[in-house]
């Protein structure tokens, strides 16, 4: 055989890199899904938190930054369809998440589908007048999820 | 006669003394007044104690129920309690199965006593307790709100909770233990606000239920008012309403206002879970002042 050394160096380092990535996806994939929630959950009630002060007319109104707050939202949304695997209504650290979210799936995921297009909506207004009832959608998706699938938190 | 048999006679006597005991101490109390003066009904303040009340809240319609009925309080929803579950009653005025064919004295005294027309007890998952202390003018004027609903046709179903009418007897035990409720003592040094809010908060918006811990027996431990408790359905924890901005769950009065008014819409997010969304839909139809006289008698709770 007539290997260059420069080849059986690509072919040490691209298992290695291959490694290492799967290494890299798996510690992702374990972080503690009700961690990983929890985050995105505290992202966007922050994002809700910013604005609420623009509607309470604390902020200005600005297109780009209704625009970040409600992609921060969508985001999240998105990526909560990943985050409440089978089985971790309960884990290392406290969830509020209650278990009729896994009986009742569907509807979970309706509701967060709902959500997540009120979200998209409101990242696209840039008309003053279009965002409180923009956000207001918003809010009641966010509302008519925790209702039903979240324990009361003090 | 035998020594047994005085013996059994005996034992039966202190039985019978016993029982007619409990009758006598559960003996279910009514409305006790002639015939009621008249009054003008007045409408908006009628809608105003339902809203603040949150009857809809707890006499919903079952889910799935379609349409204009879904606003109206039929009742039907299940009210799961540490005690059993309950299905809160229909309120609208039909005949057979709401409060079309009850007297206003019949309705006082459900809602001052916790006593139905036909005489029994009401189990105190019904928050008669806070009701009693309302002003007569607020109950008279949600009756004739009540009356004025269009009727539903919702037959109403029996609690399930073990040895049922023993235990709904016992509870007339129970609200002796638990006193006459004492409605909050007006404080001259506050605002009106202020005073208003009390009585909204303690009388007929009845927060204390959920909100103030319980004792062994269920009775309400008022040195600990609006501490947090127990979730009545097992939920975990009732948040405090005490010490709200000290916290720094809200700013002021202000800020508690527009959370009850807009709840999650703006961003507010603890007014969601554990049934308080509900309430909180009910709240946001009040008008704004009611709800500053709500969150200024809140945020002086140290």
């Amino acid at each position: 055989m007539n290997r260059s050394p420069r080849r059986s160096l690509l072919s040490m380092l691209v298992p290695a890199a291959l490694a290492v990535a799967l290494a890299a996806a798996s510690v992702a994939a374990e972080k503690e899904p009700i961690q990983a929630r929890q985050d995105a959950m505290e992202a966007q009630g922050a994002a809700m938190k910013a604005l609420g002060a623009i509607a309470r007319k604390e902020a200005p109104f600005e297109a780009a930054v209704v625009r970040q707050n409600a992609e921060t939202i969508a985001s999240g949304l998105a990526a909560v369809a990943e985050l409440f695997p089978e089985g971790s209504d309960r884990g290392a650290i406290e969830t509020w998440a209650r278990p009729e979210i896994w009986a009742n799936r569907a509807d979970f995921e309706a509701k967060r589908t709902a959500a997540h297009a009120a979200a998209t909506d409101l990242a696209a207004v840039t008309d003053e007048a279009a965002f409180a009832p923009a956000l207001g959608r918003v809010g009641n998706a966010c509302k008519s999820c925790h209702e039903k699938y979240r324990r009361p938190k003090e | 006669m035998s020594r047994r048999r005085r013996r059994i006679a005996g034992l039966a006597a202190v039985a019978l003394l016993a029982l007619l005991a409990f009758l006598i101490l559960t003996r279910p109390r009514a409305f006790e007044t002639g015939p009621l003066p008249p009054a003008s009904a007045d409408l908006a303040n009628g809608e105003l104690v339902f809203r603040v009340g949150g009857c809809l809240a707890c006499h919903a319609a079952p889910a799935g129920t379609p349409g204009a009925e879904r606003a109206l309080p039929t009742g039907g929803t299940p009210l799961p309690t540490p005690v059993g579950t309950f299905y809160p009653g229909n309120l609208t005025p039909d005949r057979e199965t709401g409060l079309g064919g009850w007297t206003e004295a019949e309705f006082l005294t459900a809602m001052v006593h916790g006593v139905s027309p036909d005489r029994r007890h009401y189990f105190p998952a019904f928050p008669y307790r806070a009701y009693a202390v309302a002003r007569s003018e607020d109950l008279r004027d949600l009756w004739a709100y009540l009356r004025q609903l269009p009727a539903v046709r919702a037959p109403g179903r029996a609690a399930e909770i073990r040895l049922l009418p023993l235990a709904r007897r016992t509870v007339g035990l129970w609200k002796r233990l638990a006193g006459d409720p004492r409605p909050p003592a007006a404080d001259p040094a506050q605002s009106a606000a202020w005073n208003r809010g009390a009585y909204l908060v303690h009388g007929p918006g009845h927060c204390g239920e959920c909100h103030t811990p319980r004792n062994l027996l269920r009775i309400r431990d008022e040195r600990r008012a609006l501490a947090g408790g127990a979730h009545p359905a097992g939920e975990g924890k009732v948040p405090s309403l005490r010490g709200l901005v000290a916290r720094h769950r809200y700013k002021d009065a202000a800020e508690l206002a527009l959370a009850l008014q807009f709840g999650e819409t703006l961003g507010y997010d603890k007014l969601a879970s554990g049934g308080m969304g509900a309430i909180q839909t009910e709240l946001s139809q009040l008008p704004p002042a009611e709800l500053r006289a709500i969150a200024e008698y809140l945020v002086s709770l140290p």
